[in-house]
């Protein structure tokens, strides 16, 4: 069978390739906009804008590779991925490269590599073919079982420390349980057992992470310190009013009023600037990209296919409600980026492998199976 | 070979799962989008400009002060400071120790005034850290301060006394700001200068002016875009003085290493053409914060250069009071020309004896004689007479006791006593020796300087008592009408043209003017009687009298009033005598004749009083 058939070509999610890569245009637009910031009457680029373009060349390469691989592959390359992954996350606590504080990266001949990154296909893969090989709802043993696995690698990232990437681990693997469905029983006893666990938590958090969701309750109650960033991303999104200021004419971003404007608050440059017509479009082309993903889970061909299409709708619905959430003020502020809109070469490389998977999926659900 | 496109694979409740979490995301966000940008855009967009818009103040200049020849007495000078704007600094403890390294200045100084200013300076305004920088530090600054958001170089005015000490009593000097000045004035911010003393203080309205305010536009770092004037600074206004520079540094010079006072005023109009302390200091030092060691230095030096004497140096009038007391006697119907005594030397009042300062009497006295001569039996009498508390309202209705209003801060009222004020001051009755004390300027009696020329200028003037003024603008203000009828007031100014002429102001007699005077000596200690006075030169600094001589000069329909006081300075005509004659050999140009003519009348002088 060659990799490239017409049957591929015409049962492929293009949809969802346009989507994403409309996301990505409007990205790519809004960081040119950010990179620029006022001296006097001039305005000047950072070079944010063209690196971001590289990356995308690259991430659309990379989905390339990864749609040229039948997806069952991945299942049976699930539990090695997963254990190499646990390796490379010890190893870079290890011998990782510290970047302000942060262990995070291992350097492989000159090339800078995160573990946690590969973390994320890992948990996937392996959530994806354990969860889809029974149909029934999930009962006490499987669910510890999934979740001891998922918490593992989790668990090793969010000790680099990456809370969020550790987080996007976690929740994509809630999503996949939620996905598959728990048993009654087990339903009703979490839903009474977790409201009472939950603030126990708090007294895990640490003080600044605490401090991020006391700000988030009132953050004019230390405007300059940790309600800086809630405050001033929620002037520039409310400055935008109805039709925005204009492309290149948000005042917060270029004056530099906007923290983190080219990464997790990329998206409060767009609202000032397109207001919040720009925004509803926006926000209609992340569901429209979301509603694909989910057409693809639920026509795949098989279980696994099916599994892997809902990790990744988890793996970009929670990343979009966090994201912006936070900007629009009504989440604590967590490290984790809005996907396609903010900068970021390796998180951009895997969000398109991630859409590649779900081509992958989409395109091979005609494919009559040997049996 | 199956086709399995159309089996469900996936779990029915997880598709219908997606799909709700993909409607309640729409639902959640559509939501939060429309309220912060439609139902509260107004109030970001609005928050957004005052972001962005910052207004600034705009320092405006402080008027300049001239003499009455124009020549600059208090100008503006440029200087820099560095002041820091804390919202934009990222690390102030580092950016301290930085400044501090730059300029030289202490970290804990530069700490200190940091925490202060933060309780006064908006976050976006510039701190102000170091004033006057050197030229060399700003250097330094300049090219580093890129690298250390927050510090901006402050251009701003600096106050700078050409003539120093000269001038420092009258114009006093600015400082900054200290913590109660800026809670009464909001106009000011921290590191402004104020008026301290001085004509700076009185008239600190006047020459400060009015800031002005731009917007301007900033970004997150501090730095400046677009800025836009709003409100135009207005410069202070500019004041010329009624002081001759010239004639200020002559009688300067003329007390150069004493202490006292000269008061040289034109009697018709009130101004002041020269008003000087001895000794002064310099108040440039005072304008950039004094240093704890020239302040002690200052404030303990047993010379007192801060007080102003003219206004703030009381002291007892002695025989100049006799101009008040005559005064009052005739008004009051207590004495006329013609009333004599015969001054024996000494006048006995209860088992005490009052001596006259001429041991063994002047002989029989008229009224006239006793001014000319200053005999102190006649009025002794004339004030016991008269009663202490009669000659305390005619004096305060001259304007002693009462501050003078001229425009010096801190002036003080001077003494003249009263039953009533000795009962509630000591709780003791007054004594019959009080009064016949007081009359001759002596006991509780203080008058300034400025007093005694005031009442001069009345006298003079035809009877108005006017504020002295040191502003050339000003319209003259009339305090007062003396209650004195004009006869009784010429027939003062003739005795003291007498004086001159033949009594004990003889060195100020020179043919082309009219010159009267009348001389003073204020004892300092009490001395038991006559005998037991001594040539000032033998008896220690501190103990010695203080030497007045209050005189008026006309000439070519030009009056003056020049007041000397010379602080234990001996008898009045021997020290006071020759400063006066300097001043109007200045006023009416060198007096005509031979100098030498003027020598024997400095031995006649010696004894006078």
């Amino acid at each position: 069978m060659s990799p490239i058939d017409r049957r591929f070509v015409v049962s492929a999610n293009w949809p969802l390739l346009v989507l994403a890569l409309a996301i990505f245009a409007v990205g790519v637009l809004n960081l040119y906009s950010a990179s620029g910031f006022r001296m006097g009457e001039e305005l000047s680029l950072q070079a944010f804008f063209n690196r971001q373009v590289l990356w995308g060349s690259c991430g659309l390469f990379a989905m390339l590779l990864v749609v040229l691989v039948d997806y069952k592959h991945l299942a049976s390359a699930a539990w090695p991925l997963f254990f190499v992954t646990i390796l490379l996350l010890l190893l870079v606590l290890v011998a990782g490269k510290s970047v302000s504080g942060a262990r995070r990266w291992l350097i492989f001949g000159g090339v800078n590599f995160q573990p946690s990154e590969l973390a994320k296909f890992a948990v996937l893969i392996l959530g994806a073919k354990l969860l889809a090989r029974r149909t029934e709802k999930l009962g006490w043993i499987e669910l510890l079982a999934i979740v001891g696995i998922g918490m593992a690698p989790a668990f090793l990232v969010v000790v680099e420390p990456d809370l969020g990437t550790g987080l996007n681990i976690l929740l994509l693997l809630f999503g996949l349980i939620l996905y598959r469905g728990i048993s009654g029983p087990v339903f009703k006893t979490l839903l009474v057992a977790v409201p009472i666990l939950l603030p126990c938590g708090w007294f895990l958090l640490k003080p600044y992470q605490k401090q991020r969701i006391l700000t988030l309750l009132d953050p004019e109650k230390d405007p300059l310190g940790s309600g800086y960033h809630i405050i001033q991303s929620r002037i520039a999104i409310g400055s935008g009013q109805m039709w925005g200021k204009g492309f290149l004419e948000g005042t917060q971003s270029q004056l530099r009023y906007l923290p983190e404007k080219h990464t997790d608050f990329a998206l409060a440059v767009f609202a000032e600037e397109w207001g919040f017509v720009g925004c509803i479009v926006l926000l209609v082309l992340f569901c429209l990209f979301l509603l694909q993903i989910y057409a693809t889970a639920r026509t795949a061909k098989d279980r696994f296919g099916s599994y892997l299409a809902a990790g990744v709708f988890f793996y970009f619905f929670w990343q979009i409600l966090i994201n912006m959430g936070m900007v629009l003020g009504i989440m604590p502020v967590v490290g984790i980026p809005l996907p396609f809109i903010s900068y970021g070469g390796s998180a951009t490389i895997v969000n398109y492998c991630l859409v590649g998977i779900v081509l992958n999926v989409s395109m091979r659900r005609f494919v009559f199976k040997k049996s | 070979m199956r086709f399995e496109s159309e089996t469900q694979h996936a779990p029915r409740s997880g598709l219908i799962l997606l799909q709700v979490m993909v409607f309640a995301l729409f639902c959640l966000f559509t939501l939060r989008f429309w309220y912060l940008q439609v139902h509260k855009g107004e109030q970001f967009a609005q928050k957004a400009l005052d972001n962005q818009m910052r207004q600034v103040l705009i320092d405006s200049a402080r008027g300049r002060v001239r003499d009455l020849g124009g020549r600059p007495v208090a100008v503006s000078e440029p200087s820099f400071a560095l002041g820091l704007v804390r919202e934009d600094c990222e690390d102030v403890e580092a950016t301290l120790a930085k400044v501090a390294e730059w300029t030289g200045a202490d970290p804990a100084a530069l700490m200190e005034i940091y925490k202060r200013g933060k309780k006064r300076v908006k976050p976006f305004e510039p701190l102000i850290l170091v004033t006057d920088l050197s030229y060399e530090a700003l250097a330094r600054i300049e090219a580093n301060d890129i690298f250390w958001p927050g510090l901006e170089i402050v251009v701003r005015q600096k106050r700078h006394y050409p003539e120093g000490p000269l001038m420092a009593h009258i114009l006093g000097y600015v400082a900054e700001a200290n913590e109660e000045e800026l809670e009464k004035n909001p106009a000011l911010s921290l590191g402004d200068s104020v008026g301290k003393q001085g004509l700076e203080l009185t008239r600190e309205d006047w020459l400060r002016g009015a800031k002005g305010k731009k917007q301007v536009e900033v970004d997150a770092l501090g730095r400046q875009h677009n800025e836009q004037v709003l409100v135009e600074p207005r410069a202070g206004n500019n004041i010329t003085l009624t002081i001759d520079l010239d004639l200020q540094h002559l009688c300067a010079g003329l007390l150069e290493g004493q202490a006292g006072a000269v008061v040289v005023l034109d009697p018709d109009t009130g101004r002041l053409l020269a008003l000087v302390s001895q000794p002064a200091y310099d108040n440039n030092l005072f304008v950039l914060g004094v240093p704890q060691d020239k302040w002690s230095e200052l404030r303990d030096n047993p010379m007192h250069p801060i007080q102003n004497r003219t206004t703030q140096g009381l002291y007892p009038p002695g025989s100049v009071f006799k101009l008040l007391v005559a005064a009052a006697g005739l008004s009051e119907g207590f004495c006329t020309y013609a009333d004599g005594v015969v001054c024996t030397g000494e006048y006995q009042v209860g088992n005490r004896k009052f001596h006259c300062w001429k041991k063994g009497g002047h002989g029989y006295v008229d009224l006239r004689r006793a001014l000319v001569h200053s005999c102190d039996v006649y009025f002794y009498k004339l004030g016991e007479r008269m009663g202490m508390d009669r000659i305390n309202a005619y004096a305060k209705a001259c304007g002693f006791g009462v501050p003078t209003g001229v425009d010096l801060p801190h002036e003080k009222a001077g003494l003249i006593p009263s039953r009533d004020w000795k009962k509630k001051r000591f709780g003791e009755a007054w004594t019959r020796g009080e009064t016949l004390n007081a009359s001759i300027g002596q006991g509780y009696v203080l008058v300034s300087p400025l007093q005694v020329a005031r009442y001069l200028g009345a006298l003079v003037n035809g009877g108005k008592l006017l504020k002295p003024s040191l502003v050339l603008d000003e319209e003259p203000t009339v305090q007062g009408i003396l209650p004195l009828a004009d006869e009784h007031r010429r027939f003062l100014l003739e005795t003291m043209v007498d004086t001159v002429e033949g009594g004990t102001a003889r060195r100020l007699l020179r043919p082309d003017a009219r010159i009267g005077g009348k001389t003073g000596t204020a004892q300092v200690v009490k001395l038991i009687n006559a005998d037991q006075r001594r040539k000032a030169a033998d008896m220690p600094y501190k103990y010695r009298d203080h030497a007045w001589l209050a005189s008026f000069g006309e000439k070519d329909g030009k009056r003056y009033v020049v007041v000397v006081l010379v602080e234990h300075g001996g008898h009045g005509g021997e020290v006071a005598g020759p400063i006066v004659k300097a001043v109007y050999d200045r006023l009416f140009g060198p007096a005509p004749g031979k100098p030498a003519q003027a020598e024997p009348a400095i031995q006649q002088l010696e004894a006078g009083d």
